[in-house]
């Protein structure tokens, strides 16, 4: 049957793309965490590196810290951006500036948010300003240290940034899709506001609150810009220890790079399957159809 | 039900306000020449950052064009490539389904320096190193996850009856897709495209890796800005990327509007 | 339908052409040291050369990009291309090439120093030894002198060529600091009068390492460092007591101790905002620069120890692959030029040291770099150099800057 090859025809362009280009780039990648990179004179395969980055006592910090900024970061913007996108939705002005301003953060590459977070929160940002001049401080130090700290608020809050109108934009589209008729056959039929959200609405709104949320904490467990601009000294992020290994001028600790990307994906790719897992047990246990 | 709507407008305009009143200091920021604590507003203006970047000598303006023609290029052949993916992914079932959706999260999830070399030499082998079309190439792989993941929930969405609504009344598959399908999905591909287009336009290590410094684009001039802490210079830079970025979105969605009135006789 | 490919068409073409222009090749087999230098020249004319290097200074960029671009243009007819590139993304692009062989690269010239060097040179990126070829390399500097011969403890070679010179300097606001810490003494009992308001970058950053080189030479002298081996062991013994010394200053440190700013841009801004009492530089004349672009306040001074700093020099590179050979040599030349390092030594146009021997200029060279009006808040010349320590072998600052890592900033003690 043809059409049993139809789907997989359809995936084949940009499969290609994926394939071809990016896993040939992951190999080499693989190779060097094994040590192999001839390049620079490693020739042999071993579990040297990963076993001493495993096992180093730092490691362990790095790894709860990641998955704690992670999590709290998308989680957040997760819950604020379903409700941003809601309460644009319910505010009906889907005209007017209002509908693209809030958009604007998602156009804002990350490492400029950091430069804003930094702006807006450091001992000397403009909200310390603020506080000072309404005299609720009087010294800058009496701002807390929201940059650089073992808490990850700085990080935490520029994800948010980024993460908030990026949900609410995925979420406002499937929303403005939904047919009308259906909220309103659902009034009609005395249903109330919430239960229409949570009844109709939020099941199917589901699987692309499902992606984005994969997709912002995908890219907050891997990407190294804003922990690097803004993250404490100690414990550092896996993404920022894997970039400062990349950088280091002496090639032979390359290895040791790969080997932290690789764990961060590995993690990545666990934790991502284990959501979509649990949010399809959830959505299918709220399935009204 | 009036009074939930004060909450909702009123949790909103508090969430744009936070979301926006940031970039309002970018804006001051790219203006500034002294702001000292605990000044509110900075002691000194200056124009020093917008003067560099409209110097002609830093052909800022030519890479301006030439970071819109290339993310332009690459928004459109990802849709090209995702549409039927997303299809695919949204409508049909088959076998490794789930596989073919965690694949396609992959460049998302690895992160891109893990990849670099091995991309850079296969495009040297290819004789792609150091050209346009490689770095259109190489783009692809970001901006891929974004917009089959958005067009996939479209398609969950919006599904085939209507499709097979239109066949059965005699629509040939093109007729079916540019007159049914497209406009439905409008709305959902006006995202994807801006994110792809968002997520391209941003692209800084893979650019230079495989564009060698032969394709510079916007963010090869404002990042060792951010980086050397020049607030000043990367405010300026970065106003420039915001604003290229959001004329470039209504352009966009001026386009996909006019094909909405084009088509409307059947999505109202 | 036809729509769409028409765009995608018509944005083709046109980006095309933004990028078309910028394709130079000109290949030739035959060996450039063999040619004379006129033959270069001649051959380096209506071509283009790329300069590859950091662009995180507008003013550097702008010295680039109008005084040398226009210069090259106007004298040899060679059109200057500069592209904004860390130093950590052009190696691993030429790693890249160097492992499929490429032969035709697209950089010409890299600006480099210390560890990248000696990770450029061990790994073969480089074209080789070329300074003898360059006419003002023979005329102005000195060929024997530690500063050309070393970068960072590793043998030149000819390799690079000198293009500037940098000296670590610490800054501070005079209106608000009294007393000027000429030793690392002097520094704690700062710190200490003045909580919360010292600090500096954490390595592996550039500066802060800087900084806590300069401390241990301080503290245990420079001497023992310049033929040490990379022993982790051994360094850490002769280091010992300059760690010491930070774990006590750390208390007094902003925030603690407990973390730190992880880039020198995040202190300079720190210090611009008031946060700090000082910051630091690798580049001495850094102050004066951030004082006319309004940055720092009118009252910032530059300081160094009494027992001095460290400082480098920094070099341009020509890759294993240079596309274009003679105006890469003919520009790298041009920068050796009074002229050039003139123009570029005037904190108006950068503010960076110069390289040519002082002994090789006549008179009335001389007289341009006298006349050359150094900026606010600066230390003069003379001062600078007798006041100079060299770097440490590059392959044992990586080490010492674990070692920090290891011990200042965990916690818990």
């Amino acid at each position: 049957m043809l059409k049993k090859f139809k789907p997989y025809v359809m995936l084949a362009p940009v499969m290609f793309i994926i394939l071809g280009i990016f896993t040939m780039g992951l190999a080499l990648g693989f190779f060097q965490s094994l040590g192999y990179f001839p390049a620079v004179g490693l020739k042999e395969f071993t579990l040297r590196y990963y076993k001493e980055v495993l096992t180093d006592i730092g490691f362990l910090d790095s790894l709860k810290f990641t998955l704690y900024t992670s999590f709290v970061s998308s989680t957040l913007a997760l819950i604020i951006g379903v409700l941003l996108a809601y309460s644009i939705f319910q505010s009906k002005s889907r005209k007017g500036v209002l509908y693209t301003i809030y958009k604007l953060p998602v156009i804002v590459p990350h490492s400029i948010a950091a430069l804003l977070v930094f702006n807006v929160l450091t001992q000397s940002g403009i909200l310390a300003r603020v506080l000072f001049y309404l005299g609720i401080i009087s010294e800058q130090t009496q701002f807390p240290s929201l940059i650089f700290d073992q808490n990850g608020i700085g990080i935490i809050i520029s994800y948010l940034w980024k993460g908030i109108p990026f949900i609410a934009m995925t979420v406002y589209t499937v929303l403005s899709n939904i047919n009308d008729k259906l909220t309103d056959a659902a009034l009609n039929l005395g249903a109330n506001r919430r239960q229409v959200f949570w009844k109709i609405l939020l099941p199917l709104l589901m699987p692309s609150i499902l992606s984005s949320y994969i997709i912002i904490f995908a890219f907050s467990f891997g990407a190294f810009e804003i922990p690097y601009l803004l993250g404490p000294t100690s414990p550092k992020l896996l993404p920022v220890k894997a970039y400062i290994e990349y950088i280091n001028p002496d090639l032979s600790h390359r290895p040791y790079s790969m080997v932290i990307n690789m764990v961060l994906a590995s993690y990545s790719l666990i934790l991502v399957w284990f959501y979509s897992k649990t949010f399809k047990l959830f959505s299918k246990f709220d399935e009204i159809s | 039900m009036k009074k939930n709507n004060y909450i909702f407008k009123i949790t909103m305009y508090l969430l744009i306000f936070l979301l926006i009143s940031p970039l309002v200091i970018l804006v001051i920021w790219s203006f500034v020449r002294i702001w000292p604590w605990p000044n509110l507003l900075p002691r000194d203006y200056g124009l020093r950052g917008f003067k560099h970047v409209l110097d002609p000598s830093t052909k800022s303006l030519r890479v301006l064009f030439l970071s819109v023609g290339l993310s332009s290029l690459v928004t459109l052949c990802t849709l090209l490539i995702s549409i039927p993916a997303a299809k695919a992914l949204g409508v049909y079932e088959f076998r490794g389904k789930g596989f073919f959706k965690m694949l396609i999260l992959a460049p998302i999830i690895v992160p891109p320096v893990a990849v670099a070399m091995g991309i850079h030499i296969a495009f040297i082998k290819l004789g792609l190193a150091n050209t346009f079309l490689g770095v259109v190439f190489v783009h692809l792989v970001p901006c891929i996850p974004y917009a089959v993941r958005i067009l996939t929930n479209v398609f969950e969405i919006i599904g085939e009856s209507m499709e097979m609504q239109a066949r059965v009344l005699g629509a040939s598959p093109l007729q079916t897709f540019i007159k049914i399908t497209l406009p439905l999905m409008a709305p959902g591909l006006l995202s994807a495209g801006s994110l792809v287009f968002i997520v391209s336009l941003s692209q800084y290590f893979l650019t230079f890796l495989i564009g060698g410094g032969r394709i510079i684009t916007l963010p090869m001039l404002m990042f060792p800005y951010i980086q050397s802490g020049d607030r000043m210079m990367a405010s300026t830079y970065s106003i420039i990327f915001i604003v290229t970025a959001l004329i470039m979105l209504l352009i966009m969605e001026r386009i996909v509007r006019n094909y909405y009135k084009e088509q409307n006789y059947f999505y109202i | 339908m036809k729509k769409i490919v028409t765009i995608a068409l018509l944005i083709c073409i046109f980006t095309l052409n933004l990028t078309a222009c910028s394709d130079s090749s000109n290949k030739e087999e035959e060996n450039v040291l063999e040619k004379n230098w006129e033959a270069i020249t001649e051959d380096a004319k209506g071509t283009t050369v790329n300069f590859y290097g950091w662009g995180g200074d507008q003013k550097t960029n702008s010295w680039l990009d109008n005084f040398v671009a226009r210069r090259l243009k106007e004298e040899y007819d060679i059109t200057f291309n500069r592209i904004p590139m860390n130093i950590d993304d052009i190696l691993n692009k030429l790693l890249g090439e160097k492992q499929v062989e490429v032969k035709n690269g697209t950089i010409d010239i890299v600006w480099i120093n210390g560890e990248n060097f000696y990770t450029a040179k061990k790994n073969d990126l480089l074209f080789g030894s070329f300074t003898d070829k360059l006419p003002n390399f023979k005329k102005y500097i000195d060929g024997d002198s530690l500063e050309v011969k070393y970068d960072f403890g590793f043998k030149v070679e000819g390799y690079e060529a000198p293009y500037g010179k940098a000296q670590f300097v610490m800054i501070y606001d005079k209106a608000k600091l009294n007393m000027v810490p000429r030793n690392h003494g002097e520094l704690l009992e700062m710190a200490k009068n003045n909580p919360g308001k010292f600090t500096y970058p954490a390595p592996p950053d550039f500066t802060g390492s800087a900084f806590v080189r300069n401390i241990i030479y301080d503290i245990v002298g420079h001497e023992k460092f310049l033929n040490m081996e990379a022993d982790k062991e051994k360094i850490e013994r002769e280091i010992a007591p300059a760690i010491e010394f930070l774990k006590e200053l750390k208390p007094y440190l902003w925030k603690e101790g407990k973390t730190y700013p992880s880039t020198n841009a995040q202190l300079d801004n720190m210090y611009s905002d008031n946060e700090v009492l000082m910051t630091m530089s690798y580049n001495p004349n850094y102050v004066s620069a951030k004082i006319q672009t309004g940055e720092f306040p009118k009252t910032s001074n530059a300081l160094i120890f009494d027992k001095g700093t460290i400082g480098n020099t920094h070099f341009l590179t020509i890759p294993y692959n240079a596309p274009n050979l003679d105006s890469a040599l003919v520009a790298i030349n041009f920068i050796l030029s009074v002229e050039a390092q003139s123009s570029k030594y005037d904190p108006e146009n950068w503010g960076d040291l110069p390289v040519l021997d002082n002994r090789k200029l006549n008179e009335e060279e001389k007289k341009i770099f006298e006349n050359v009006e150094l900026g606010k808040g600066t230390i003069a010349q003379d001062i600078l150099l007798d006041h100079r320590v060299p770097e440490m072998p590059a392959n044992i600052i990586p080490i010492i800057e674990e070692i920090w890592q290891e011990n200042i900033p965990v916690e818990g003690e």
